[in-house]
């Protein structure tokens, strides 16, 4: 699938992403929150992992978002901007590799910072908090991988760099913070009609809500879901690959879809 | 390779007819050039070359055979766009490592292309320190990185300096001597007259000529301006070009005297000098820029009834 063309623009996009200064500050950023919240957790003794664990999936599930997003934004329009999206699809290569390297370029990049803020809260944290961090490691990649993908996804349809980042953001907003709010303002509007099912399907089709509730009982147990409202279990697991297959595979897909009509004459 | 081909391209975009049945070739060893206004559809006709822009009703002939721009081709082009901009924060030569690794060329190539551009001592520098014109020049080392045998340079000319404008014009020579293909295009018909062998001139999408620069001063038929250095008896010379027909324009500078001649008549205004031999020190014949002429036969095809096509 991928080629010479697409494993050297892999290669290529993950050393500008490590050359960027705005990936270097929100890594170092991450690290310290993580370790603050690693080292909170330590203060609490015997149940450090109780504490850790939950407080870092509320970082997590506002700063990772973010970062993804914000790496994917820039992937096709910036190469737009700067006139080297020709001069890429110039060299021997598809468009489908194209955007699947610079997808995987910059999970690479992701990746890397992800494990740098783990790692980092690990050390700090002690060994005590090691198997809380390398559990919360994978499915925090995951998250970041979905909204790299909705990042890359805005990429490819907008047409400056600057929308591409706006959009980003307001996307993030409304994941994270406006989405669960609306389902809130649609119980009340609703006063209350709408069942518990749907409430719940509804937080689970949101990668940012899925994230939390799955991390969150992972953490705290089951029970925890209780205490958040939802008296619906855990989408089973199979859903759950679909969901983050869902998330992660469509907006990358609907990519390439855009860039291939955007070189076609209609 | 011996020649490219192509026929019938025609590009719509939405409304606009972007690119309208054009066909032009390109043989092994020619520097050929797209001329035209801004949305003549030359970056277009470009694109169709590199396979940016997938169209249905194009055919691309590779030594007669049905070619389409897929790996295998691309392997054999290299290009630079127009404008183009790289990571700030890459260096010149981590850029070129890639295209490099993308193409699989020998890293030595890296140093030698550097050179060649004249950016040895900044390849290891940041992009971001680089003028306009050391970034085209990087541009201009990723085309010819791995010596492809088609290039393709849209307004290769942008922000070069002399020094910048040298380099191009070795890589032009270059080419040609090897037999290899230039595809061009350019606002710059006069810099570029001398250093290519043809000039398809596109206007609304419509390739209005396609043919060598003297060919085109030729379908023009622009007049020549003829200069004397005249001595004594200026006011009789002066008089009898008037008397021949030509209006004259006094040079206020060395008082010498000028007339425009249409390209046919310059054996009547020879005539006249000599008969004042004694009078006229020098003559100078002036051909019009090809500026003049590409305006002369851009207005023609805009408003001739005959596709637009200048014959």
């Amino acid at each position: 699938m991928i080629g010479r063309v697409g494993l050297s623009l892999i290669a290529h996009e993950l050393l500008e992403r490590t050359r960027d200064r705005w990936v270097l500050v929100v890594s170092v950023l991450f690290a310290l929150l993580a370790s603050g919240a690693s080292l909170y957790g330590q203060s609490a003794g015997a149940a450090a992992d109780a504490l850790t664990g939950p407080s870092l999936v509320t970082l997590v599930s506002l700063l990772v978002p973010l970062v993804g997003g914000i790496l994917g934004h820039d992937a096709i329009v910036g190469e737009r901007e700067r006139n080297t999206l020709g001069l890429l699809l110039s060299l021997p290569v598809t468009r489908v590799e194209v955007v699947l390297a610079k997808y995987l370029g910059r999970l690479a990049a992701l990746a890397g910072a992800v494990f740098f803020g783990l790692g980092a809260a690990a050390i700090v944290g002690g060994g005590g908090q090691f198997t809380v961090l390398v559990s919360l490691f994978w499915p925090t990649l995951l998250l970041g991988a979905t909204f790299l993908s909705i990042g890359v996804l805005i990429s490819s349809i907008t047409a400056r760099q600057v929308t591409a980042a706006s959009t980003v953001v307001a996307l993030w907003f409304g994941f994270v913070f406006f989405y669960d709010l609306g389902l809130l303002a649609l119980l009340v509007a609703t006063d209350g009609a709408v069942s518990q099912e749907v409430i719940a399907q509804l937080v689970y089709a949101n990668p940012a809500g899925l994230f939390r509730i799955e991390m969150m009982a992972h953490f705290a147990g089951p029970e925890v879901l209780e205490g958040l409202g939802m008296t619906v279990g855990l989408p089973s697991a199979w859903a759950s690959v679909c969901i983050w297959g869902a998330w992660t595979i469509a907006p990358v897909a609907l990519s390439v879809v855009a860039l291939n009509r955007s070189g076609r004459s209609r | 390779m011996k020649r490219i081909d192509l026929e019938h391209v025609s590009v719509r975009f939405g409304e606009v007819q972007a690119l309208s049945d054009v066909s032009t070739s390109i043989s092994s060893g020619e520097v050929v050039m797209l001329a035209g206004p801004n949305g003549a559809g030359k970056s277009t006709l470009l694109k169709v070359v590199l396979g940016l822009l997938e169209v249905d009703d194009c055919v691309m002939r590779v030594d007669g055979e049905h070619t389409r721009p897929d790996r295998s081709f691309k392997k054999h082009l290299g290009y630079l766009p127009e404008s183009v901009a790289f990571a700030e924060s890459l260096t010149g030569q981590q850029v070129l490592r890639f295209f490099a690794r993308a193409r699989g060329v020998a890293p030595e190539q890296i140093t030698t292309v550097l050179r060649r551009v004249g950016l040895t001592s900044a390849g290891h520098r940041a992009i971001r320190g680089y003028s306009h014109g050391m970034r085209q020049r990087l541009g201009l080392a990723i085309a010819i990185l791995g010596d492809p045998a088609l290039l393709i340079l849209d307004e290769p000319t942008g922000g070069l300096d002399q020094e910048g404008l040298a380099v191009l014009w070795g890589v032009l020579a270059e080419w040609r001597a090897k037999g290899r293909f230039v595809l061009l295009s350019s606002h710059d018909l006069t810099l570029l007259e001398r250093r290519v062998d043809r000039i398809c001139l596109l206007c609304d999408g419509r390739l209005l000529v396609d043919a060598s620069p003297s060919e085109l001063r030729e379908r023009a038929a622009l007049p020549v301006r003829v200069s004397f250095d005249v001595g004594e008896n200026t006011t009789a010379f002066a008089d009898a070009l008037a008397v021949a027909g030509y209006v004259e324009q006094r040079d206020p500078q060395n008082g010498g005297i000028s007339v425009m001649v249409p390209p046919h008549g310059l054996l009547g205004v020879l005539d006249v000098r000599s008969r004042f031999n004694g009078t006229v020190r020098q003559v100078r014949v002036e051909e019009p820029g090809l500026d003049a002429v590409y305006e002369c036969l851009l207005n023609r095809g805009t408003t001739s009834g005959n596709g637009g096509r200048v014959l």
